[in-house]
């Protein structure tokens, strides 16, 4: 049996499959890079309850201080801001931390995923075990899935434990499946980002390259699409209240958000994760759940197949990087 | 002329004809090209829908028989329309600044050729400036063709020239720009120089950059209290100006912390002096040049101020160079 075959093998998670996983996870941990990506990462997990809860905490002082004012001014007195949010919006950083740290931390993990067999030249060994290349593929990408749902199990512990010690929050039933769907979406949108960091480490002749493109594409998915899309200046795609505000209306937008929206997915994230997490102003939704997820999905069985194609057409007698 | 200096204006020669031949600058050069143009035409846009609006209103009063004098038209502040296209500097120019850094070391490291060049007669001191002042050219000439790229589109959508002043305060803004990035080329520099393998070096720099040009910023704005409802709290509340300046005076360890926080991000002090020299800080709209620059010094101090104390860590440092091999 020859086992660098490129031929078409049943897309199917074998036992060799987990066993490249297995040992790609085992380098992952090992690998410095991802492991301070992670680290920060939960590190923003830890605060991000604490400075979602200190400035709701702000707001209602600021409105309590406001209501002797309103009343010298003998105007009426408006619904407390504060008390108008779910105690799930707390977490509303989360959403840019996930989209910022999470999403380069996952493009580092899947460029590392491939890159370290490329550069440590232990391709061609593979290739001449009795591996297939779709087993190779499939076992990486899982490597990837899980590295992705333990990072964000792990965060969503840390999460519910934070919310669980700030006082005055009480979580009911649907705010803890919540607090699951949101996670869910999370893993949707880190899954998509490292794989496409996956795809660029295969196909890219330079190892600068590998990385730079996809922290190109995840630039232009956070920053440049919502501009063009609903008019959203860059430093404001990180405050999770600005980012999604209603959009500016006008034909140039409209024409716009129905030709790139579905492939703005940070947009699309920061639209569900505000929608479950209950702090959408205004009750405005920009994309259903239903559509939202059936995007992601889309761009991850996209991805995941160019994985595989390039994967059986890499040539691994010319695995190492060029630079 | 010293033979010191033909020896450091070599290696800078040498670094911009490197940097101009490898797809690393072109890439990021391009892209912020891409995200100026981007940012400018949707501000012309949103500008131009914001006409619209208000010509519709404006003829719906005159139909209804009132004056459309209680409608303000928008107003065109030629600079103003520059916010997007700063904020992207900040962010793109940032690792443009981190991806010259990288590539000046990895050009040496890729090739094993560091210790060769210092068998040569030249000082550490020498080969560092020369690397500076190479990518220090190669900055200002990125980023002066990116403003002139502003000035030509503000031009064009605005049919109108840029006043003298207007020049002058977009050649400041150049050069706050040019000091903000030479940062982070600094910073990519001696990550590259110091650290055993490079793509963590790369990938430290980027972990940097996040938490000085994104997080810092980020934390520092989502704790502002008026950020935290659409449209402002105080304007939601109905709040005069003076009340709120009142009320907020009670928070004032909260704010203090939280400007603290903005303060440690070197991109939040290029942007607090661009956006006041621009007048997209509405308190600075209308003001000389002086005047800004008066009450805004402290964001140059804090930036030259950085770029020198980077600076005085590359130069002084004694680098190992036979560490810094490929991998």
């Amino acid at each position: 049996m020859t086992s660098i075959s490129a031929s078409i093998a049943p897309v199917v998670p074998t036992s060799n499959a987990w066993l490249v996983a297995a040992a790609a996870l085992r380098v992952a941990v090992r690998d410095r890079s991802v492991v301070w990506l992670t680290a920060m990462f939960l590190a923003m997990v830890l605060v991000s309850a604490y400075l979602g809860w200190s400035a709701t905490h702000t707001l209602d002082g600021i409105f309590q201080k406001a209501v002797p004012v309103l009343k010298a001014l003998g105007k009426a007195i408006p619904v407390n801001p504060a008390s108008e949010v779910s105690p799930l919006s707390d977490l509303r950083n989360m959403t840019t931390y996930v989209s910022l740290l999470g999403a380069l931390a996952a493009i580092v993990l899947g460029t590392q995923l491939i890159g370290a067999d490329r550069k440590s030249g232990v391709f061609p060994l593979i290739a001449s075990r009795p591996v297939s290349r779709t087993s190779y593929a499939l076992g990486k990408m899982l490597a990837l899935i899980i590295s992705v749902v333990g990072l964000l199990a792990f965060a969503a512990v840390v999460n519910a434990l934070t919310m669980l010690l700030l006082p005055g929050q009480a979580l009911n039933i649907a705010d803890w499946r919540s607090l699951i769907a949101f996670y869910g979406v999370s893993a949707l949108c880190l899954i998509a980002f490292g794989l496409i960091g996956m795809y660029f480490a295969t196909v890219s002749r330079s190892e600068s390259m590998a990385l730079l493109i996809p922290v190109t594409i995840w630039l232009a998915m956070t920053f440049i699409l919502p501009q063009l899309t609903s008019n959203t200046n860059p430093m404001n795609a990180l405050n999770p209240i600005k980012a999604t505000l209603v959009p500016t209306t006008g034909s140039f937008f409209d024409i716009t958000s129905m030709i790139l929206g579905p492939f703005s997915l940070m947009d699309i994230y920061r639209s569900l994760s505000a929608t479950i997490l209950g702090f959408t102003p205004g009750g405005h939704v920009v994309r259903s759940m239903l559509s939202g997820v059936a995007i992601y999905v889309a761009v991850i069985l996209l991805v995941a197949f160019g994985i595989l194609r390039a994967v059986r057409h890499f040539d691994a007698s010319r695995s190492d990087y060029n630079d | 002329m010293t033979s010191g200096w033909v020896a450091t204006s070599t290696i800078a020669g040498k670094e911009v004809s490197d940097a101009r031949r490898t797809s690393l600058l072109l890439v990021m050069t391009g892209f912020m090209f891409l995200a100026g143009l981007v940012a400018l035409v949707v501000s012309a846009i949103a500008l131009h829908d914001e006409v619209l609006t208000y010509n519709e209103a404006k003829a719906q009063l005159i139909e209804l028989g009132k004056s459309a004098a209680s409608i303000p038209p928008p107003a065109f502040v030629p600079l103003k329309l520059l916010r997007g296209f700063i904020e992207y500097i900040e962010i793109i120019g940032a690792v443009l600044g981190i991806v010259l850094g990288y590539r000046a070391a990895a050009s040496e490291r890729g090739r094993n050729t560091l210790a060769l060049i210092l068998t040569r007669p030249l000082t550490q001191t020498m080969f560092i400036c020369g690397k500076v002042l190479g990518n220090l050219a190669l900055i200002t000439i990125v980023l002066t063709a990116t403003f002139a790229l502003g000035a030509v589109g503000i031009m064009l959508i605005g049919g109108v020239g840029l006043t003298l002043d207007e020049m002058l305060r977009l050649l400041i803004i150049d050069i706050a720009a040019v000091i903000y990035i030479t940062i982070f080329f600094v910073l990519g520099l001696l990550l590259s120089l110091s650290m055993r393998l490079l793509p963590n070096a790369l990938l430290a720099a980027f972990a940097i950059w996040l938490a000085l040009v994104l997080i810092a910023p980020q934390i520092g704005d989502t704790l502002d209290p008026d950020n935290q409802v659409a449209g402002g709290v105080f304007r939601t509340l109905g709040i005069a100006k003076p009340d709120e300046r009142a009320i907020l005076a009670t928070f004032k360890t909260y704010e203090t912390i939280r400007d603290g926080i903005e303060q440690a991000s070197p991109a939040k002090h290029f942007e607090r002096w661009s956006f006041a020299l621009t007048g997209i800080k509405e308190t600075y709209y209308g003001q000389s040049i002086g005047a800004v620059m008066a009450d805004r010094w402290s964001d140059f101090v804090w930036l030259a101020g950085g770029l020198a104390a980077l600076l005085s860590l590359l130069l002084f440092r004694r680098l190992d160079f036979t560490r810094l091999t490929k991998d």
